[in-house]
């Protein structure tokens, strides 16, 4: 068989004619009329003329040029038809009748091409199996194997090596991501002082224990990625489902990724949500039906590949063709579907498919409920690898700021280090699909304990180089928790009914609801009919001894008016509405022995009028003993108040001199009183685990969308969102300057921080800096901040300077 | 009590304004973010239109303004018990306007007046999208494209705020008026094309439901004074300043961030904040304007665009079932909203014209769609079936009115910004069905005429997801002949 390409010499032709020269007649005419639109990255109408065999491959329409035969090769009509709709080139000079004989002469003699020779380099195709890089070798002394793909990385391109961040940097960086909570002032001082040489991975290893943080946090990033919310477009007709529960529960639970794909590419009840889609009103267009939209989300999310252009004609972009977007969508269609492009039918029916048949294909033939099976065993198959590629992109993105793929659903575009993905997602399946493992290995890696790279405006316009991470904005739901913990503004309840524990053999049976032990108490002063005073404070103690180290332990507590509660001299929680009880985990408070436990209860009103605390808990030992206390006759009371370390040792400087025997306690009254029922009864409920344990503070991602949260970018998620805008736009600084919300948590916070006890103005700015920004203010900032709030500590100065820290880009971003 | 803010200079001298004058030098183009879409490179290329207009302001009748009640007078008979529909194409008589020859309907006397000064196109089409559903056909007409899409779509003053930016740095380009977006129905729907979609939130909108609260979107936080504001912003860039390390900081982001807090603050603190708010017009121009919540919108959005805004858009606000989505009472109904649009409006056009501002800026009324007294569309059904479907009697006044949505034959007027003056494109017919029966306009071509005005090319193009996303569906929209040459 004659070869089509020419191996260096002439090859005469059965016509006779002069054999036409393609790289110095043909190559010539393509490039001048064809190629701008059919070569490259471009395939106007699917046709690529690249390379010989993409050309003899054809369109959306079928073959173009059929070697030898000039009758069978529409490229001869196109380029002398008078037809708008037919002619090529479509717009621009015809080609000249010489450059139409040569062509056709050419066609005529097998449309000859140079062996390799392509118009524009061929598109860029990423391996599909997984591979095994070899890791360069340690440098610096960092074995960890990210470092040793970067270093190795790092000293081919003779670039330096980012240096390693502070302490208080990554404590911040790294609670923000894992929980997207800020470390507390004490979790910070606590961080600063650990001396041991591997707090760092300790840190990292407690952060991803704290199952119910990382699930809410996580919640934000999934719900994005599955278009899943809790109100919109949508849900009000029955158009769209929620899988929330279905979601939390396998956050909460860290269920493997390959097993939480397959239930959603093969759905349950539980998790078809995502499949199911929207199902607009109206008629929409052929490329939005359900059956597209499932072909589209599961191929964006899984795969990183861009389905949305395939669904209505063959992609201009990438490889994608119209029958890839219907093959995925036919296999989760329940009738035959037909190929519609740009809205017209082709009459050409769809195939079942997905476009790696390279690792095996769905069976056509079987049953829906099989083919969605079929097709969730291959996209998690174990030589998929562009599957845990995709996910360790994102991973790596949310962590690092910037995805080795980048942008994050562009899986088809070149990474800038295969082997730092291919590193990311051996670990993944290694881990048998364990996505806080892989969290770990990056957070455990000196390349996420670098410091930020400092950006420049122009930082990618030649390629991206690493410099280390980069800097995220911090989301809507990151922002808005962290200003409800500063301010002590955090909602009382979610609006969703997800279970925010995990899952108890306890939990798991029928709650059962125990009358309440707790009696309401007030100090024994009230005996003789005195009414406590409006704003009346009293302490309560009583001591709890436990012969055995604590299984568990849950309380409920409440104060008309309100309360603190203290164990063991830390401050557990408070309250302020007596309607609206609080449960404390207390499993960690509580220790074999001696407990101390104070409620300092405090009366609210105008004049005088009734009060009373109630406090119980209930500890199950280990062994299996069953404890309870609650309050009752037994209880103490005093007037004193303790510090904030909930002890009554007496504060300051007069210490040695105070004896705590000053402290005088007496035995309690009961209160009686009917309005308090209903309170009773929600604490008898809450000790069964009724409702979920309420005690557990609102996360944003947990509310329905509001305006700040949208005013601070969290999206409206009808469509997939994989990455969401990292700057802050001007509407938005409007928004955070003058809008209500933002200013009545903040005044709100004021109010509650002014009340706090604080030695010095100085002193609740270092507070603040160390809460906001994990760290300390310098002296210049301290001077700065002491002087917002004001020598006499005011709730306006308050309010101000929570105002400027929250504004600060260092308190926005993630560094 | 407030005290006002400094109107003028706007910014109180800040310790750190070494820093923000090098951070605003680098802003001028720097409204580009990162991760924003780029212009397509064939874009860069293309030769755009000379514009003929800096402003619009996109007079919105949300629920769609019946044709013949409005802009396009048809044959008229007044209400009487037993009225066939047959012989009722419009419940108002046509009346005379300032061109000669072109009648509109009873109701809208003052705008009569000013119709010498636009251009009337009475053969706007929109496609039957399914059961003819105002939120989609809304989402169509303020973004070109039908919904849904596979990525965000931006309203068409997203892609001015983007293309053009804004006239005046401290106004914000894209401001919407009179809708709200929560607490009304299909209030999701209308979130999905009230936005700047893939563009970003930096190209807006800036919403403003309620005109009277403009000036308090613009204010300092109620409760705080203007020397708390202007202090609370001294005391942030002192602290910006005083951050250690500041070189560490200091990078795009942080930059891009204090950028935005910034231009925040000068607008909250700028002379053109004054332009939100309505009050400070005369008793007599308030009274002339304030017809209600809309009328009160045009005299804001007239303020805004004398202050720089790029874009507006006024509403007379889309409620399901209330205002111009007339089901019931039709008649009753747009004889109250003739009565909320009429002076407004009219007097918005003078204003312009007296303050010389309405040859460069473009006016459009428009609405989703029109009406019929007949039949409702349904799935399936296109405007020529809607001829045929007889409905009946009138039995009571509540009958009288254009009830059903129709697709086929839309008004949409156009004044200044280039467009002619006292003329008339297209036409629809005087018997049902009442179509465009001579030049009819597209979505498409409707926005490609938009955007010559404001001197975009309907091809441009932004690279979104590695495709290209057009100006107008596939760059395809014509410009209609309506331009003074």
């Amino acid at each position: 068989m004659r070869s089509p390409f020419l191996a260096g010499l002439l090859l005469t032709t059965s016509l006779g004619a002069a054999p036409v020269d393609f790289a110095h007649e043909v190559v010539p005419i393509l490039r001048k009329h064809c190629v701008e639109c059919h070569a490259g990255d471009k395939k106007k109408g699917g046709l690529s003329m690249n390379t010989r065999a993409s050309l003899l491959e054809g369109g959306e329409n079928g073959a173009v040029v059929t070697a030898g035969q000039t009758q069978k090769s529409k490229l001869l009509e196109a380029i002398v038809s008078a037809d708008p709709d037919v002619r090529m080139p479509p717009k621009g000079d015809r080609l000249s009748s010489a450059e139409v004989a040569t062509l056709r002469a050419w066609v005529e003699q097998g449309a000859v091409w140079t062996e390799g020779f392509a118009f524009k380099q061929p598109a860029y195709e990423p391996p599909l199996r997984p591979r095994q890089p070899v890791l360069p070798e340690v440098r610096n002394g960092r074995p960890h194997p990210i470092d040793r793909v970067l270093d190795g990385w790092l000293a081919d391109k003779g670039a330096p090596t980012p240096p390693v961040a502070d302490d208080a940097t990554f404590l911040r960086r790294v609670t923000l991501d894992f929980v997207g909570l800020l470390p507390s002032a004490e979790e910070a001082r606590a961080f600063a002082a650990d001396r041991r040489p591997d707090k760092r991975a300790l840190l990292v290893r407690s952060l991803l224990a704290r199952n119910v943080d990382y699930a809410d946090h996580w919640m934000a990033f999934w719900n994005d990625l599955l278009r899943n919310d809790y109100a919109g477009t949508g849900y009000i007709d029955g158009g769209r489902k929620q899988i929330t529960s279905w979601l939390y529960v396998s956050l909460l639970a860290n269920k493997p990724y390959d097993v939480f794909a397959r239930e959603l590419i093969a759905p349950s009840a539980d998790s078809e949500g995502f499949a199911k889609g929207i199902i607009w009103r109206g008629a929409v267009s052929a490329a939005q039906v359900p059956e597209l939209q499932y072909s589209q989300s599961v191929s964006q999310t899984f795969l990183g590949i861009n389905m949305k252009c395939a669904s209505c004609h063959d992609s201009f972009v990438d490889r994608w063709k119209l029958r890839d977007a219907y093959g995925l969508a036919a296999i989760y269609s329940d009738h035959p579907m037909e190929l519609v492009r740009c809205d017209i039918p082709t009459g050409k029916p769809a195939a079942a498919a997905w476009p790696f048949p390279e690792l095996g294909q769905v069976d056509a033939t079987k049953p829906r409920e099989e083919r969605l099976a079929q097709l969730a065993a291959l996209i998690t198959h174990p030589e998929n690898g562009r599957f845990p590629r995709t996910i360790v992109n994102r991973l790596w993105h949310r962590l690092m700021g910037r995805g080795v793929v980048h942008p994050v659903d562009a899986m088809q575009t070149q990474p800038w280090n295969q082997d730092l993905l291919d590193v990311l997602a051996n670990r993944l399946v290694e881990s048998k699909y364990d996505l806080k493992a892989v969290l770990e290995f990056i957070a455990t890696s000196q390349a996420y304990q670098s410091r930020a790279e400092i950006l420049s405006r122009d930082a990618d316009d030649k390629g991206y180089v690493y410099r280390g991470p980069r800097a995220k904005r911090l989301t809507a739901e990151q922002f808005v928790d962290a200003v409800w913990r500063l301010t002590g503004t955090t909602p009382a309840k979610i609006e969703l009914k997800v279970p925010r524990a995990a899952p108890t053999a306890a939990s798991a049976k029928k709650p059962v609801v125990e009358p309440l032990l707790a009696a309401p108490i007030w100090s024994g002063d009230i005996a003789g009919g005195r009414l406590p005073a409006a704003g009346e404070t009293r302490s309560f103690r009583r001591q709890l001894v436990l012969d055995a180290d604590v299984e568990s332990a849950a309380c409920v507590v409440t104060c008309d008016n309100g309360f603190e509660l203290y164990v063991n001299g830390k401050k557990i929680g408070e309250g302020d509405n007596w309607a609206d009880p609080k449960s404390f985990d207390l499993t960690a408070s509580l220790l074999m022995g001696a407990n101390q436990i104070v409620i300092v209860g405090h009366n609210g009103g105008q004049k005088p009028n009734v009060a009373a605390a109630w406090f119980q808990v209930n500890v199950e030992l280990k062994g299996g003993v069953r404890v309870r206390m609650a309050t009752d006759a037994s209880w103490e009371w005093t007037t004193s108040l303790p510090n904030a370390r909930g002890t009554f040792a007496a504060a300051g400087k007069a210490k040695a001199a105070t004896k705590t025997a000053e402290i005088v306690w007496q035995p309690v009254s009961l209160v009686k009183g009917e309005a308090w029922r209903k309170a009773e009864s929600r604490m008898a409920e809450m000790l069964a685990g009724v409702g979920g344990t309420s005690s557990l503070p609102a996360r944003a991602s947990l509310m329905k969308s509001d305006l700040l949260q949208r005013a601070l970018g969290r999206p409206n998620r009808e469509q997939i969102v994989s990455m969401r805008p990292n700057e802050l736009s001007t509407l938005e600084a409007i928004d955070l300057s003058n809008g209500q919300a933002l200013t009545n948590l903040l005044s709100a916070g004021a109010a509650k921080l002014k009340k706090r006890t604080w030695t010095s103005p100085e002193e609740l700015a270092r507070w603040l800096y160390l809460s906001a920004l994990s760290r300390e203010p310098a002296p210049a900032e301290l001077k700065v901040a002491a002087g917002i709030v004001g020598a006499e500590i005011s709730e306006q100065g308050v309010a101000d300077l929570l105002w400027v820290v929250c504004m600060l880009p260092e308190f926005q971003t993630i560094r | 009590m407030n005290s006002p803010l400094p109107l003028d200079p706007a910014l109180p001298e800040p310790l750190a304004r070494r820093e923000f004058l090098r951070m605003l030098a680098a802003a001028g183009a720097a409204t580009l973010s990162m991760s924003a879409p780029r212009l397509l490179a064939e874009s860069e290329k293309l030769v755009q239109p000379a514009a003929t207009a800096d402003s619009v302001i996109l007079i919105w009748l949300a629920g769609g303004m019946a044709a013949p009640e409005t802009f396009d007078p048809k044959r008229y008979a007044p209400y009487e018990k037993g009225l066939s529909y047959d012989r009722v194409l419009s419940t108002f008589p046509a009346i005379p306007t300032s061109v000669d020859g072109v009648r509109i309907c009873e109701g809208l006397e003052n705008i009569a007046q000013v119709m010498d000064r636009g251009t009337l196109i009475r053969s706007a089409v929109q496609p039957d999208l399914g059961t003819i559903l105002h939120s989609r056909h809304q989402f169509h007409w303020h973004t070109g494209y039908v919904p849904p899409q596979t990525v965000a779509c931006p309203h068409i003053g997203a892609w001015m705020a983007r293309v053009l930016g804004p006239r005046n740095p401290v106004m914000p380009a894209f401001i919407n008026i009179g809708q709200r977006l929560e607490g009304v129905g299909e209030s999701e729907e209308l979130k999905a094309f009230t936005t700047a979609g893939f563009f970003g939130g930096e190209y807006g909108p800036m919403n403003l439901p309620f005109p009277e609260e403009a000036a308090a979107a613009v204010r300092p936080p109620k409760g705080m004074d203007a020397g708390r504001f202007v202090s609370r912003d001294r005391e942030f860039r002192r602290l910006v300043d005083a951050t250690p390390s500041r070189d560490l900081l200091s990078d795009h982001q942080h930059e891009s961030m204090l950028r935005s807090m910034d231009k925040a603050y000068r607008l909250l603190s700028a002379k053109e904040r004054a332009a939100f708010d309505i009050t400070l017009e005369t008793p007599e121009v308030q009274k002339d304007y304030d017809t209600g919540r809309f009328g009160r919108g045009c005299l804001l959005a007239r303020r805004l665009v004398e202050n720089g805004a790029r874009f507006v858009e006024v509403t007379t606000e889309y409620v399901p079932f209330f205002q111009w989505d007339t089901h019931g009472k039709g008649h009753e109904t747009v004889a109250k909203m003739h009565a909320e649009i009429d002076r407004p409006i009219a007097r918005l056009i003078r204003d312009l014209e007296q303050r010389g501002l309405l040859d460069r800026t473009l006016v459009i009324i428009a609405s989703e769609f029109s009406r019929d007294a007949m039949i409702e569309g349904r799935p399936g059904s296109k405007a020529k079936d809607q001829a045929f479907n007889k409905s009946g009697i009138m039995t009571s006044p509540d009958h009288y009115g254009l009830h059903r949505h129709f697709t086929g034959g839309t008004s949409v007027v156009m004044f200044g910004g280039g467009v002619k003056k006292g003329h008339v494109y297209g036409a629809t017919a005087d018997e049902r069905p009442l179509v465009a029966i001579k030049d009819p306009v597209s979505i498409s071509d409707m926005h490609a005429t938009i955007f010559r005005a404001m001197g975009i090319s309907p091809k441009t193009a932004f690279d979104i997801e590695g495709r290209p996303f057009y100006a107008t569906v596939d760059g395809k929209g014509v410009p209609i002949p309506i331009f003074r040459s």
